[in-house]
């Protein structure tokens, strides 16, 4: 690790500033903490006392004549600025800032914040919190933190936006054999960041695992950068709070900030290649197993198990995973059936039934890890009169240790269990009760194996008519509403999305002339901001023979005329009639998130998209092979490849489309949110055949 | 000398800011203005009396000396109608006095500017409608229009008509952009063929709608709970209803522009939503609740003010929508605009010559 965030995790010299001797202050709590194993040298400041705990008090960190590393400030709200800038002054580089009471507290909070963020820019500050539990580093024995307890030495690092969340887990994980290189609680995030850290460890040759609980990030698209950097080598697992609208409101509350929808993170956080866990076991489970065990070199799993009832049940958990169960080489089987007695199971799962004693466990362990199709394997052990567990863990350690594969036990028993517990966590096995988990574990190590073999293409930039998509975007300054509709079609024509030839007209005999000059029967619509759902309203007509292009004209402005008096009407769209039956309907659309910038989502039109909700997102911009993989994302995608006698359609084209309008997107930040329903497929290519977007006016002048 | 009466199809499409503005172009030529609303309607109680607040723009924008009393001779209030259906009112009686404070006020004037109250029949049970005024006091009339679909002729024709020789013209005020081709090219023509002069239309200018967030902190007595640094400058004309789930919300903010977010207080994943979307101007929280000061925080950052009100969501909305709606935010700036577009867009000698 280097810069700043040395200073941070492994400083020589830590200054306390608001150090205190009162009984039950976080300045004494955070003093006693570091005088218990700190390597480095403890100075406190206090400018009111002479000393605290027996250490000699400093007016100032300025005052101090050997250079700060790492300034802890724990000062009252109102002065807390002021200690940050001394500190800066002072030439210190890193600072943790425990004081609450910034933009967590309300309007005069904020403009704190802002002070404090001003105080670490000037000065170049490497600054966690405010508002932060504090951080722990187990090399140098660092517990600047106003915590109950210290980590125990590991190589997870960890970062939590909730300071509680530090605590309980530090006190959790204690008892379960999982070790800490840095802990930081992160606070209100005014300058350092998820990314930062991630950064940083990513580069640190002592953390093997990067473990997160997040209830926002602040900028996604950035973070996705550094993580995937980060994941090539390093494992990141995080948790994000706030998935739902009860939990969103919660994390809103706490944050202040919108938690982004859910479908963002999913994209975000996987297109970064972060393991996204949904409760705080698996997160644990996740990590301690990263921790632990080597990667698989594929997905082939074998279940090795005395039970019949909990094999079946790993077995069921490898198929709701993207495990497969490893079909094993005629050798293997062989070997089996020299190795365990009549009536054993040898196939995958094995079972070496009821009366076996570990070593028959280890002999079928050995025979399936010797298989090629195996990556892994899962042991899943009931106690019985003849199975000592301890013996049964040691052989599982030596199995392990001699093969170099990745192994996870289920010990299905109550505090029997307890010492081959010790021996597999030390040995870095997990071991579960419920065999479910145990398979879940491995599955993780297989995701991880896969992320670190993604490649990262840069995404395509194509030849395009930017200007005359900003001007179109641009029409919205001049009216009321700010969104756009069909009569911005020429967006997607100058980003190189096919679109029909037409025209909008505003009158009988304009609509007539365009009708004639595409010369076969015409689509018509009515194009006006207020009315959004056009067919409902009879705001369409399709097939419309060119000599009733006039009829046709006055009966849609009619219709929209007594649905919305007052709708803003830009008069109607001529376009020509593209046959919908020669392909397969489906939706293009972008969404900017507050934290990932734009989404991309894809999807088959209707029913689909509607009620199965059977759509891929991306986070923009997107490259080649992310946007044919969204096509491979949807379980409805057979429906464009032929399936049900349907036209096998142009997936390039789709591809492509997806890309341009990532293009577009990415482009101008100002599309707030863009439909293309329905993006026409055919076997020929795709036509974008309506449009519907909503530009922020004031972000397209920037 | 002159006297014009500004009068209009219906309420609140810019009477007074179009009576103003023609005072003013007269001063600007020279002439010597005097302003008259002989029906007070828009009762503001000031000092325990009841008053119209247009006279009060009048005097101060135009600099005149002449009492309230005399600019508002009928104070158009609940307790007068009342007093008139029970025939308390003496409908000759109050002619004389309109008459009277007319004479006062005109003595040396080259114009008089007669504001009109209200629609064309407010005033009728007394026999003061703004068509009785412009008999009572000779004037002629500038009738003020809407102007959307062709729907709108209809009341205008009606009212034209009423005024015969009196009517000096029809002004359109507040047209949209998409309105404007159709009302030049079929209702104008139209309405000169049945011999109604045409003045002018004005296009609708969104400054002129609505009114800034200040105003309605005023007009609701909210507390604003962000700090003085925040400014409540921002022009607002529209409601958005924090109602919704919190993930359609951000969609639904982003497709307004110029809004006020009403939502409950307890509903922090609106707020936070609604800081997000750039057309949200400010956050209005009912039913008395705080929000989470992490909230707050963020909207300060945001720099966008949140204002809190004891009243539920329900009668909020009708406030807030009063408050914007009828432009009871008209101030100098309405005044200096509506004065451009009439040096622009409207024939004032025919007005004011």
């Amino acid at each position: 690790m280097k810069g700043a965030l040395s200073s941070l995790f492994a400083p020589d010299r830590v200054a306390v500033v608001g150090a205190s001797g009162e009984a039950g202050s976080v300045g004494r709590a955070i003093l006693e903490n570091l005088q218990a194993d700190f390597a480095g040298d403890v100075l406190a400041v206090n400018p009111n006392r002479e000393t605290v705990l027996g250490t000699a008090c400093h007016d100032a960190v300025s005052d101090i004549e050997a250079p700060v590393d790492l300034a802890v400030v724990v000062v009252p709200p109102e002065v807390a600025v002021d200690a940050v800038r001394d500190a800066g002054e002072a030439g210190v580089d890193a600072v943790v800032v425990i004081t609450a009471g910034f933009g967590e507290a309300g309007a005069e909070g904020a403009t704190r914040e802002r002070e404090l963020r001003e105080a670490a820019a000037t000065h170049d500050i490497a600054l966690v919190g405010p508002n932060s539990l504090g951080v722990m580093s187990t090399p140098v024995g660092l517990n600047a933190t106003f915590g109950p307890r210290m980590a125990d030495a590991g190589s997870v690092s960890f970062m939590s936006q909730s300071g509680a969340f530090v605590t309980a887990v530090l006190d959790w994980a204690a008892d379960r054999e999982l070790g800490f290189k840095d802990v930081v609680s992160l606070g209100n995030k005014a300058v350092l960041d998820e990314g930062d850290f991630a950064a940083a460890w990513g580069e640190d040759p002592d953390t093997d695992v990067i473990m997160g609980y997040l209830e926002d990030v602040g900028d996604g698209r950035a973070f996705v950068e550094t993580a995937r950097e980060v994941t090539a080598e390093t494992p990141i697992v995080a948790v994000k709070s706030g998935r739902t609208q009860a939990g969103a409101s919660a994390a809103a509350s706490h944050t202040g900030a919108l938690a982004g929808s859910e479908r963002a993170y999913e994209a975000g956080l996987d297109g970064a290649g972060v393991i996204r866990a949904d409760s705080v076991q698996s997160l644990f489970d996740a990590a301690r197993i990263l921790d632990g065990q080597p990667l698989p070199d594929g997905e082939g799993v074998a279940i090795v198990t005395n039970a019949g009832g909990p094999g079946v049940m790993a077995t069921d958990a490898v198929g709701d995973s993207d495990l497969s169960l490893a079909d094993f080489a005629d050798d293997t089987v062989a070997e089996l059936r020299d190795a365990l007695p009549d009536g054993a199971n040898l196939y995958n799962p094995v079972d070496v039934i009821g009366d076996a004693p570990a070593e028959r466990f280890e002999a079928a362990l050995e025979a399936a890890l010797a298989d090629d199709a195996v990556a892994a394997a899962v042991v899943v052990a009931c106690p019985t009169a003849v199975l000592d567990f301890e013996a049964l863990a040691e052989v599982v350690v030596d199995v392990h240790e001699d093969t170099g594969l990745p192994i996870a036990t289920s010990l299905m028993g109550g505090g029997g269990t307890a010492a081959a517990e010790a021996t597999l966590s030390a040995a870095g096995v997990p071991t579960y009760f419920d065999p479910a988990r145990a398979v879940e574990s491995v599955d993780v190590l297989r995701e991880y194996a896969a992320i670190r073999e993604r490649e990262y293409e840069a995404p395509t930039t194509f030849d395009v008519d930017r200007e005359r998509a900003r001007s179109i975007l641009a029409r919205t300054a001049r009216r009321d509403s700010n969104r756009l509709g069909v009569e911005a079609m020429d967006l997607l024509d100058a980003y190189g999305i096919p679109t029909p030839d037409g025209e909008i007209v505003e009158s009988p005999d304009a609509a007539a002339g365009a009708a004639d000059a595409i010369g076969d029967e015409v689509v018509m619509k009515i194009v006006s901001p207020d009315i959004l759902h056009k067919s409902d309203v009879g705001g369409v007509e399709v097939g419309v023979d060119p000599a009733d292009a006039r009829d046709t004209y006055e009966s849609l402005i009619t219709r929209a005329r007594n649905y919305q008096s007052d709708a803003t009407i830009v008069g109607v769209q001529v376009q020509e009639q593209v046959d919908t039956a020669a392909g397969v309907e489906t939706i293009l659309g972008s969404n900017r998130d507050p934290q990932f910038g734009p989404l991309l989502l894809f999807g088959l039109g209707g029913v689909f998209v509607e009620v199965f909700e059977d759509t891929a997102v991306r986070v923009a911009p997107a490259s080649e092979p992310e946007a044919r993989a969204m096509l491979d994302d949807l379980d409805s995608a057979p429906l464009l490849r032929g399936a049900r006698g349907r036209p096998r359609v142009d997936e390039d084209a789709v591809v492509e489309a997806i890309q341009r309008l990532s293009q577009l997107v990415t482009d101008f930040p100002a599309i707030a949110e863009l439909d293309v329903n329905p993006l026409l497929a055919t076997p020929d290519g795709v036509t974008a055949l309506d449009l519907r977007l909503t530009v922020e006016q004031e972000a397209l002048e920037e | 000398m002159n006297t014009l009466l500004v009068t209009a199809t219906e309420d609140g499409i810019g009477k007074t800011a179009i009576a103003l503005a023609l005072a003013r172009h007269a001063q600007d030529r020279g002439q010597t203005v005097a302003y008259m609303k002989p029906k007070g309607t828009r009762l503001r109680s000031a000092t325990g009396k009841t008053r119209d607040e247009d006279p009060m723009l009048a005097r101060e924008l135009l600099d005149l000396d002449a009492g309230i009393h005399e600019m508002e001779p009928v104070v158009y209030s609940p307790t007068f109608v009342q007093d008139a259906l029970r025939g308390r009112e003496d409908a000759a009686g109050l002619r004389d006095r309109v008459t009277d404070c007319f004479e006062d006020l005109s003595a040396d004037a080259d114009l008089v500017v007669v504001e009109g109250s209200g629609s064309q029949t407010t005033g009728s049970i007394v026999d003061l409608t703004d068509r009785d005024v412009a008999d009572l006091l000779d004037a002629r009339a500038l009738l003020v229009g809407e102007y959307a679909t062709g729907t709108d002729v209809d009341p205008l024709l009606a009212a034209a008509e009423e005024y015969g020789e009196r009517l000096a013209g029809v002004l359109f005020n507040g047209v949209r952009d998409a309105a404007f081709d159709e009302l030049q090219e079929d209702a104008v023509p139209f309405l000169r063929g049945r011999g109604v002069p045409v003045l002018g239309a004005l296009p609708r200018d969104p400054a002129l709608s609505g009114g800034s967030v200040g105003d309605l902190v005023e007009e609701l007595g909210a507390e604003v709970l962000t700090s003085e640094s925040v400014s409540t400058d921002a022009h607002v004309e529209r409601i958005a209803v924090g109602a919704m789930s919190a993930d359609s919300a951000l969609d639904q903010f982003r497709r307004t522009r110029e809004a006020v977010l009403i939502a409950g207080g307890d509903r922090p994943e609106i707020h936070a939503a609604a800081l997000e979307a750039a057309g949200i101007e400010a956050l209005l929280l009912t039913g008395g609740m705080r929000p989470p000061s992490a909230v707050l925080g963020r909207a300060e950052e945001a720099g966008v003010p949140v204002l809190a009100v004891q009243s539920d969501t329900r009668t909020t909305i009708d406030r807030v929508e009063a408050a914007l709606g009828s432009g009871q935010t008209r101030t100098a700036a309405t005044v200096d605009r509506i004065a451009d577009l009439l040096a622009e867009r409207a024939d004032l000698d025919a007005l004011l010559d």
